[in-house]
């Protein structure tokens, strides 16, 4: 499949921090492609590498297979950026921001009121057209930097955390409407600290830390890489430490905690985990409030690459 | 350009911030320096005074003509109030400073007063002027020469070297109409801080645009240039309508350098706005800062510093556009000439082009070290 971006050997250093290192990677057509990583990982700078706002010291970037430089105007036509900042005029209403930043792609007035509304459609703000961004709440504003910047229809988008402080109502609208414009043709460059997005809306995920690639693949194959199959937990009422240590003997059992009644058991692999526990709780006479079952996160596939978690890997 | 002058001047009209320092600020001031100055101008204004003439056999009907004239009530600008008295009664009138002098004649004028003033100046101006002539015409003269009657129909006054409609305080009244015109700065600061990636999101989400940066900036300064216009126009109005400023017969040259001022003030604020690393905010000190040292340089605080500059360090006002400003509409008035007048008006000319190709030039640097 084409390669919408390819980036090769990428290093960017703040003085003698390395905020990138060494970064390199593709993205195809059509994909959705997630940058997962900590904040300061090096995700948003990146971007900014690649839509040639940065220096950067090292490497190649090409976006349509061209070099991509701060006068690729005719690279720039076909993306559209969604930075973490919300980027719209406070004096404008929300019409005229949306139709403001598509007019400097699309210059047709007829043609760029449609777009608009249908910018306007996407992200669910049809309510508010004339209100000014003062006047929304954080999540509509929220909507209404990603119209901005997807008005003129792009091939390419690049969304840098579009979701952060945002209400799970206003979520779930940004992350379908993501995956509408997926649908409709576009290649989407996403990054988050969020790992539940990438698993929800990405084709492929990159785990950054420290400004490098620790990890790269499907959901399902980082999850392989976490070296887990299974974790159940269980809200005991009671129980005895001679119980604790036969869970700890079980097979496939890779680690058990116990802490103020909630029983956390790790299984490397197995099936059936789920059964045999509570068949052994109930011949021992254990009882139990909640019981669950999880697959691994990618939390769990940070954790086990970096001994650390996504939210505190600062 | 035209797109991005349309939106801009939107945005720029909708600030409630830059609208307050545009338009309501100078009016603000100006109706502080017309409460302050016009008391002052009022108390400087000269008033005839009284003084005392003996009236003997040497006062004759030639000097009682001359001082007539300028003791008629009718004469606006009539010097003395007179009263003619004999030597002791003029005696009396000092002695209870009823008088600011009084004078006897003899083959020339004498006189006495108790102290040293504006009026006893006056007073000994005029006395002065009348001995002299009558000197003169009396060493060139032949004998058939009526010394007295030329002596009599002399003009004898105080010329009045200034303007009839120009007062020094006009000079505040211009730094004021230079400190607003310079506050447009202020508007093509904030607007160009909206096209740097590195200063504001709207900057970064322009600068990945297909949009060129330099296309994009000359439409908005365009409209900052026409809503700083609007400002001073108001302000010109409200001065003229309203505080009865009187900008004189030369309006149209007035309106012309203004035109011009605004566009040097619009280049300061986008050469600061793109020369300086620092926040919005820290930017905005530093304008502010510099626009009101240079409107302090050229007088605003007291006229004494703009003498004192042109006199030690005349460098500093010829490169001062606050000051090109307020020289060029006060040359308007005090010179008969338009030279100083245009000099001025091609500095700021002049000013514009090099800031703004500053400008240009440091704004062209399109990819940043950190943003």
């Amino acid at each position: 499949m084409e390669n919408i971006i390819e980036v090769k050997n990428l290093t960017k250093k703040y003085k003698n921090l390395k905020a990138v290192d060494d970064l390199s990677f593709e993205v195809k057509k059509g994909e959705i492609l997630g940058l997962l990583g900590p904040n300061g990982s090096g995700k948003s700078t990146t971007i900014n590498c690649l839509l040639s706002l940065l220096n950067y010291q090292n490497g190649s970037i090409k976006i349509f297979g061209e070099e991509m430089t701060p006068t690729s105007y005719e690279i720039k036509k076909q993306i559209g950026v969604i930075f973490q900042e919300i980027a719209v005029f406070e004096e404008l209403t929300v019409y005229e921001n949306i139709d403001y930043f598509c007019g400097l792609y699309i210059s047709d007035k007829s043609l760029r009121k449609s777009y608009v509304m249908d910018a306007i459609k996407l992200v669910g703000i049809e309510d508010f057209i004339n209100f000014y961004p003062k006047q929304l709440s954080g999540g509509l504003k929220r909507r209404l930097n990603i119209a901005c910047g997807i008005a003129h229809k792009p091939k390419l988008i690049f969304l840098d955390e579009p979701t952060v402080a945002v209400d799970p109502q206003s979520r779930n609208n940004i992350l379908d409407g993501i995956k509408k414009l997926r649908n409709d043709g576009a290649t989407i460059l996403y990054t988050t600290h969020y790992m539940e997005e990438v698993e929800l809306i990405c084709d492929r995920i990159i785990i950054l830390d420290k400004g490098r690639i620790i990890a790269s693949g499907t959901s399902d194959e980082l999850k392989k890489l976490a070296n887990i199959e299974e974790k159940i937990t269980v809200e005991v009422t009671n129980m005895s430490s001679s119980i604790l240590e036969n869970i700890k003997k079980f097979k496939t059992v890779d680690s058990v905690t116990y802490d103020r009644n909630v029983l956390s058991i790790i299984y490397r692999k197995g099936k059936n985990n789920l059964e045999e526990l509570m068949d052994y709780l109930k011949e021992n006479k254990v009882s139990y409030n909640k019981i669950f079952s999880e697959r691994p996160t990618l939390n769990d596939v940070f954790l086990e690459l970096t001994g650390k978690g996504l939210r505190d890997a600062i | 350009m035209l797109y991005d002058f349309k939106y801009s001047l939107k945005v720029l009209l909708r600030n409630k911030g830059l609208l307050f320092w545009t338009f309501v600020f100078p009016i603000v001031l100006g109706t502080f320096f017309n409460m302050a100055f016009s008391n002052i101008e009022n108390s400087e204004r000269f008033n005839a005074f009284d003084i005392a003439i003996v009236n003997d056999e040497n006062f004759n009907l030639t000097y009682k003509n001359i001082f007539d004239s300028l003791s008629d009530v009718n004469n606006e600008d009539r010097l003395f109030n007179v009263n003619y008295v004999s030597l002791e009664e003029a005696k009396n009138l000092l002695k209870e400073n009823k008088v600011a002098g009084y004078l006897v004649f003899n083959d020339n004028i004498d006189i006495y007063v108790n102290k040293s003033g504006a009026n006893e100046t006056v007073l000994r101006f005029v006395v002065d002027e009348i001995n002299s002539k009558k000197s003169i015409y009396e060493s060139l003269s032949d004998e058939s020469l009526d010394i007295d009657r030329i002596v009599s129909e002399s003009e004898v006054k105080l010329k009045d070297i200034s303007r009839s409609n120009l007062s020094y305080t006009m000079i505040e009244y211009y730094t004021l109409i230079a400190m607003a015109i310079l506050y447009g700065s202020t508007i093509s600061m904030f607007i160009t801080n909206k096209k740097m990636p590195n200063m504001d999101s709207v900057g970064k989400r322009i600068s990945v645009s297909p949009t060129r940066k330099s296309s994009s900036l000359l439409g908005s300064l365009f409209a900052s240039y026409v809503v700083q216009l609007l400002g001073v126009a108001i302000l010109f109005i409200y001065t003229i309508f309203v505080l009865n400023v009187d900008y004189g017969n030369n309006f149209f040259l007035v309106i012309v350098l203004s035109l011009v001022g605004v566009l040097a003030g619009l280049s300061l604020g986008v050469m600061i706005a793109t020369l300086f690393k620092a926040n919005e905010g820290n930017k905005m000190g530093i304008l502010i800062a510099i626009t009101m040292l240079f409107c302090f340089l050229s007088g605003m605080m007291g006229i004494t510093m703009k003498y004192v500059i042109d006199k030690n360090i005349p460098i500093l006002n010829i490169i001062n556009p606050a000051n090109m400003i307020t020289d060029g509409f006060y040359s308007l008035y005090y010179y008969d000439t338009l030279d100083r007048y245009y000099f001025n008006l091609i500095s700021l000319l002049v000013f514009s082009i090099i800031a703004l190709l500053i400008s240009f030039f440091s704004i062209r640097r399109q990819k940043y070290d950190s943003i």
